[in-house]
């Protein structure tokens, strides 16, 4: 109950945030409704996706200040068991989703274990090994669909056991749940024992260790959770685009830019994701769309992006949660 | 008074011209069809290719083309349509599955397009045509090999190109010509000489498809695979896999690969002076003209699987017009991927006039029973004839051999089929000194 209070009491923010939070979600609940057309719907159903695997990420590599690039490997393992499930029994979504982050759950315990006798570049390696092994693994076995990939059969009705609609509104108030569970899960985190554990690890190991704190337990734990929130996206993504292979969900640059959205919105903050993910995420979707497609500038959306990230990145390394604090405090 | 006369003149003749425009501009009528290519990313070079031969062929059916010998050349527009122009939308899916169904539900529900063509990857082509048939808009393919896409019963799905397992039985046909002696200017190969096969396959859809109808050819044929391997097509450094393939000697190497990494493997392979009797590619970036243009005498002796070579132009008349007007605009000839994207165009140009309706139900039926004769291709097809899975069943593959010629320029020759071979086949591969 106390942790349900925690979780929904935002009244350590300032006014200001609590008002924007409010807009926020007044916009997304009215979203379908305002009439966009449907590539806009598309960008803020990736826009929610990518909230929640940054809001994910943000537990180990933000609050525990750990960088993960592996993150891509249990979003494969959420999706490949919502699908293979259905494919193969028939089990319906809300079941298999559930069966995923168990499973993801078990293996981030298995492979966080040794992973966290390193530290510092050595785990953020050690991570984009274990990612890409796993990538090879399924992409040479043959039971999984190997490099091919699996296929979810098309139901021709709507069918909400099996998550399978053919507007996409249904996919966005499904994928809006789900962020919101993830904002007020992490509002609950940062404020719980383990948040703060992590904060005084990432600022000092030794002085962490030296209060009684469990560090490589507290790490395993943290990156469990970041592993389950993005087993979660990786479910959604299999019912969503109904065909995975491991290139679409496993491959390294979908952990960089789980991280790289998380990294560049303000790592350790509640609200950094979502801003990096909406900041990044149109900019990706829009200006491919339109320079690559429509105007025939193809790469240039790459340099565009590419700049963007490189002038926040130099300007303030806190991401763009940094800059507005750093403007807030300049006003006040 | 007079004034007042010459406002309502003017108003009466405004009034009476929006009526009439819009029946003028009725004639001028378009057809939107989304075209999904990867424009930008690994592919690109091969996606831009594919975009202009689509929009070369838009322009000839839209504003006719005096020296080719077909109807479509003259149509200037699509007749039964009133002469309505095809207009094509463009989408970069950058070769992501994900990305390219998120484009189709663009195309579909924001550009309101009437059907869509591409996507190239065999792995987008199955996210877009999931939406294409979710949706019930038709797809016509032009370029995606993997077989399993015309295996899943969909309704609003039609595939003009042949796919892998029709282009790698070709593979295993040439290499029993070879040790049969049917093949041009060889003398029968002992099959202990050609007994030993390695592949290495570029490992999304595409390639691992290919990979596996292989190993299966390989068994009916009675030949071994000393190696097997899968990597990824965006490795920045193969060096690795090369040197599994030396390290097995076979007597063929077998290769699916885009353009980045077969331009990569075979420069590895020349830095370790590699040696194999037969050296064969699957398509895609081994037929680019980029390929040849890039290696130059590198290649001579590699084999391209392929549906349509330059050479065909000389026995073929249309092809040869087409190419023509090809090169003059972009500087190269035509190459089976390019002449595919003419094709789906074409294809799409032809189902559009026989449905004589925009409506997705009618292209459907007209898709289901078309049939475009021989000589109105670039291919050397039979023809373009879909079965109940959406096949093109008159589709047939050829594989080309680079070949240096006396004026140290690189040619592709066609080798097989045999009847339609162009030259003496070089066996065995002469390698890099």
């Amino acid at each position: 109950m106390e942790a349900i209070k925690d979780a929904l009491n935002f009244s350590d923010f300032s006014r200001a945030e609590r008002i924007s939070l409010i807009i926020f979600s007044l916009f997304l609940l009215i979203f379908p409704l305002l009439g966009a057309g449907s590539f806009t719907k598309t960008v803020m159903i990736q826009f929610l996706l990518f909230s929640l695997f940054g809001m994910g990420w943000n537990t180990i590599g933000g609050y525990g200040g750990q960088v993960e690039l592996g993150k891509a490997q249990y979003v494969g393992i959420g999706a490949y068991t919502v699908a293979l499930m259905m494919v193969w029994w028939k089990i319906p979504f809300w079941f298999s989703m559930p069966v995923g982050v168990l499973i993801a759950l078990g293996y981030s315990f298995i492979i966080g274990y040794p992973l966290f006798r390193l530290k510092g570049h050595y785990f953020a390696i050690a991570t984009i090994c274990t990612s890409l092994v796993l990538k090879d693994i399924f992409d040479n076995w043959t039971l999984v669909g190997a490099a091919k990939g699996i296929e979810l059969p098309i139901h021709e009705h709507p069918d909400f056991v099996y998550m399978q609609f053919k507007s996409d509104t249904y996919y966005y108030y499904f994928i809006m749940v789900l962020f919101y569970i993830g904002l007020f899960y992490m509002n609950w985190f940062r404020k719980s024992k383990l948040g703060y554990q992590l904060r005084m690890i990432k600022d000092d190991e030794d002085a962490a260790e030296s209060l009684g704190i469990d560090i490589r337990w507290c790490k395993i734990k943290a990156y469990s959770i970041a592993s389950a929130f993005v087993a979660v996206g990786g479910g959604f993504m299999a019912v969503y685009n109904l065909y995975i292979d491991p290139t679409s969900v496993m491959e390294l640059s979908l952990s960089i830019k789980i991280a790289l959205m998380a990294m560049l919105g303000g790592a350790a903050s509640l609200w950094g994701p979502i801003i990096g993910a909406a900041f990044l995420v149109p900019l990706d979707r829009f200006l491919g769309s339109w320079l690559g497609g429509y105007k025939g500038l193809i790469g240039v959306d790459f340099m565009i992006y590419a700049a963007l990230i490189m002038v926040v990145s130099a300007y303030q390394p806190r991401g763009i949660w940094g800059i507005i604090e750093q403007l807030r405090k300049r006003g006040s | 008074m007079k004034s007042h006369r010459w406002i309502l003149m003017f108003f009466l003749v405004f009034m009476g011209s929006l009526l009439i425009l819009p029946c003028a501009f009725a004639d001028e009528k378009e057809i939107k069809i989304g075209v999904l290519y990867p424009l930008s990313g690994a592919a690109a070079a091969i996606g831009r290719d594919l975009q202009r031969a689509a929009e070369l062929t838009a322009d000839i059916i839209n504003n006719g083309a005096p020296g080719v010998d077909i109807p479509m050349a003259q149509w200037k527009g699509i007749p039964n349509l009133g002469g309505a122009k095809i207009k094509l939308i463009f989408a970069d899916h950058r070769g992501e599955p994900d990305r390219g169904a998120d484009l189709a539900k663009r195309l579909i529900l924001d550009d309101k397009v009437v059907g869509l063509m591409g996507a190239y990857h065999s792995s987008v082509t199955k996210t877009v045509s999931a939406v294409a048939e979710r949706y019930g808009i038709p797809m016509i393919n032009d370029s995606s090999t993997s077989p399993a896409l015309t295996q899943r019963g969909f309704k609003w799905f039609w595939r003009a190109t042949p796919h892998d397992e029709m282009f790698n039985k070709d593979l295993f046909e040439l290499l029993k010509g070879l040790t049969e002696g049917k093949v041009k200017g060889v003398k029968a190969v002992p099959k202990k000489e050609l007994q030993n096969l390695a592949y290495a396959c570029e490992n999304t859809e595409f390639g691992s498809s290919v990979a596996k109808s292989i190993e299966n050819y390989a068994k009916e044929y009675g030949f071994n695979i000393v190696t097997k391997l899968l990597y990824s097509a965006n490795a920045p450094d193969l060096t690795s896999e090369a040197k599994a393939l030396v390290a097995a000697k076979p007597d063929a190497m077998l290769f699916t690969s885009y353009l980045s990494d077969a331009l990569l493997m075979i420069r590895t392979l020349k830095g370790m002076k590699a040696q194999t009797k037969f050296f064969w590619g699957q398509d895609a970036g081994f037929e680019m003209a980029d390929f040849a243009k890039t290696l130059g005498t590198d290649i001579d002796g590699v084999l391209t699987r392929t549906v349509f070579i330059a050479k065909v132009t000389k026995v073929k008349k249309v092809a040869g017009q087409i190419n023509a007007i090809y090169k003059k605009k972009y500087g190269d000839d035509l190459t089976g991927a390019t002449a595919r994207s003419v094709v789906g165009v074409q294809t799409w140009a032809y189902a559009l006039n026989q449905a004589k309706s925009t409506d997705p139900k009618a292209i459907q039926k007209a898709c289901n029973e078309l049939n475009i004769p021989a000589q109105e291709l670039v291919m050397p097809w039979a023809g373009v004839k879909f079965d109940e899975t959406g096949q093109n069943i008159l589709g047939r593959g050829l594989i080309g051999q680079y070949q240096k010629k006396s004026d140290g320029k690189i040619d592709l020759e066609i080798v097989y089929p045999f009847e339609l071979a162009t030259a003496n086949f070089i066996y065995p591969f002469p390698g890099w000194k």
